[in-house]
């Protein structure tokens, strides 16, 4: 939205607002509608009371004004309610607080909330709109309360490709969920340093008596793949069947078109890239990564011993 | 950017009240903001206020010329106006706003400003540790809620192929968003970061009741296929058998622990190399037992011949 939507959207809310609630406070006023100043609020309601209808004499424009510490304004019964949502402000809306309760981390008063906005922005909401979250809730729950309060867990958590089993302290940042899955970020103590965890790769999350300073801000989810020093890099081509790969993983995309692209994948665990590769079959090459190469045989050698008993 | 608001505001006070529709030079005399402008001037100013109330979501309506009214005229119903009254309690509307603050859809969350219509936003600080991002489609996800809230049928491109759709409803599942609609008198799943050329038509229609985006939706990849019906049987090893269950999810094909903690897992298969996939993504944890061409099939991907 530019400037003056905003603006005008603020004053057109704000307006039904304090006609609906005579008496409210200045402070109120201003929490509410996001003024940062009684002075920025005062200057809205100054242009308010020199706007109105035609003929714009004393009868025809609206009253806005301050008395004592009290908003008040009159006059403006055609903006008695505020303008509606647009379609994406309802559709987010709906979805955010969807997206909420899916995760098993909505409360009972975000239940009715959607139920009641649903039912007030679109007809047979629940058979219009879905959000699936593949939530793991009890963990996210965990790990939640141990980054709100700065409380060390120990995890028990399966390496992505080679089925390890590791179990480390992490001191959790943030659960947050992403093109399709869950991960909670944080430090972890056995790697000495920050990284991500897939949720339904823990099985088991345990909160210790230990805490830790979270970091303020508090960091926000990485924007992709969080590198570290032990990454390897592998660069593969990626032909047409395999391009999906492009919406389900973040990479670097060095080349694209129509037809083909090709990214760099860069990984702490190559076993994760020969993986991928072997599922994608004739759909891709590996141009460039000996670590992934290396691990690629491997995989095929253990994979073909597993399935030569016929 | 004061003489800018002051107009719009008297503009819409205008049409708000004004009970039919008005033509741009009515609005130009009455209209207090537009009258010392000459015409090109006005015409322009006109065109962005006009342009700027509609993308704030205000109904204001083009009027096409009929009988005795010889000019293109504008209204604004007042009953389409206003934001219906959800009637939230002030606990609910803090929750609704935590959540509006933690879920992001393309790449920001809900502005402040579709909180201020409900009320008003709640001041917080507070960065909770949680966030879900749901995808980057926000303009043609806008476009669909439009579609399927008014029964407005879709035309869009998909697939290489023009079509026409009634859009039943949206879904967000496994990292992406899907359109559930009818094309042709079929039910279909459509991915909406797939579509292009999306247009929300003027044509409605009336919904079939016994579809819902949920029942549509509820289905594992290798059960999205068009090949006949398969049925393979997968063990996987004590060390992921806990990981499998987990991702299997509440549709569960028949499970059978078996007494050294692997588990078998029996499912039916029409997309084959979608089961491939999945099963590989147990990297040397899993392995198909049945049937045999189902075998033969994954070992040519392992060899990388297929």
């Amino acid at each position: 939205m530019t400037r003056t939507a905003s603006h005008l959207t603020r004053i057109l809310a704000l307006i039904p607002w304090v006609i609906a609630h005579p008496g409210t406070s200045v402070q109120e006023v201003c929490d509410r509608f996001g003024y940062r100043s009684h002075r920025e609020l005062i200057r809205d309601l100054d242009l308010v009371f020199v706007c109105g209808l035609p003929g714009y004499g004393p009868g025809d424009l609206m009253v806005a004004y301050v008395e004592e510490d009290e908003v008040v304004v009159d006059m403006a019964d055609y903006f008695a309610t505020a303008p509606n949502l647009t379609a994406a402000e309802s559709l987010a809306l709906l979805a955010a607080g969807m997206t909420v309760l899916a995760s098993g981390q909505g409360s009972e008063e975000l239940g009715s909330a959607v139920e009641k906005l649903g039912r007030a922005l679109l007809p047979d909401a629940d058979e219009m709109l879905v959000v699936d979250m593949d939530a793991e809730p009890e963990l996210a729950t965990t790990l939640r309360n141990a980054a709100s309060g700065g409380q060390v867990v120990e995890i028990e958590y399966t390496g992505l490709a080679r089925g390890e089993h590791t179990v480390r302290e992490i001191e959790p940042w943030i659960v947050y969920a992403s093109m399709g899955n869950w991960y909670v970020s944080g430090h972890c103590r056995r790697a000495g340093g920050e990284r991500v965890f897939r949720l339904d790769r823990i099985r088991r999350a345990s909160p210790t008596d230990e805490t830790f300073d979270v970091p303020s801000p508090r960091p926000q989810p990485p924007d992709g793949y969080v590198a570290t020093e032990d990454d390897v890099v592998a660069t593969i081509e990626l032909k047409r069947g395999a391009l999906w790969v492009l919406e389900y993983y973040r990479l670097d995309v060095v080349e694209r078109d129509d037809d083909r692209a090709v990214v760099r994948f860069s990984t702490y665990e190559p076993l994760v890239a020969a993986q991928l590769l072997m599922r994608l079959g004739p759909h891709a090459t590996l141009l460039e990564g000996p670590e992934v190469e290396g691990a690629l045989t491997s995989l095929r050698t253990s994979l073909l011993a597993r399935y030569s008993g016929f | 950017m004061k003489n800018v608001l002051e107009r719009l505001l008297n503009l819409l006070a205008f049409l708000l009240t004004v009970g039919r529709p008005v033509s741009a030079e009515e609005i130009r005399q009455t209209v207090a903001g537009y009258d010392p402008e000459g015409d090109e001037a006005f015409r322009r100013m006109f065109e962005r206020d006009k342009d700027l109330l509609r993308r704030m979501g205000i109904p204001l309506e083009t009027v096409q010329p009929t009988g005795s009214r010889t000019e293109v005229s504008y209204s604004i119903d007042p009953r389409k106006y206003g934001v219906p009254d959800p009637d939230l309690t002030e606990d609910e509307r803090a929750a609704l706003w935590f959540a509006s603050q933690v879920v992001r859809i393309g790449g920001k969350t809900s502005d402040a400003g579709s909180f201020m219509k409900l009320g008003g936003t709640i001041t917080s600080d507070a960065l909770e540790p949680l966030s879900a991002d749901l995808g980057e489609e926000a303009d043609v996800l806008a476009d669909m809620y439009e579609a399927v809230s008014g029964r407005r049928r879709l035309r869009l491109r998909y697939g290489d192929r023009e079509r026409t759709i009634s859009p039943y409803g949206l879904g967000h599942r496994r990292g992406h968003w899907y359109l559930v609609g009818v094309e042709k008198g079929e039910t279909k799943v459509f991915r909406v970061d797939r579509m292009s050329n999306v247009a929300v038509t003027d044509d409605t229609f009336d919904r079939d009741l016994a579809i819902t985006v949920a029942a549509e939706l509820e289905s594992h990849p290798w059960e999205a296929g068009r090949e006949p019906s398969v049925t393979a049987t997968v063990r996987i090893d004590p060390d992921l058998a806990w990981w499998a269950v987990r991702r299997l999810g509440r549709s569960t094909p028949t499970l059978d622990h078996e007494p050294d903690g692997s588990l078998l897992i029996t499912l039916d298969v029409t997309n084959p190399d979608a089961f491939v996939g999945w099963v590989l993504g147990f990297g040397q944890s899993a392995e198909v037992l049945a049937p045999l061409e189902m075998r033969e099939r994954i070992v040519a991907r392992i060899k990388g011949e297929a």
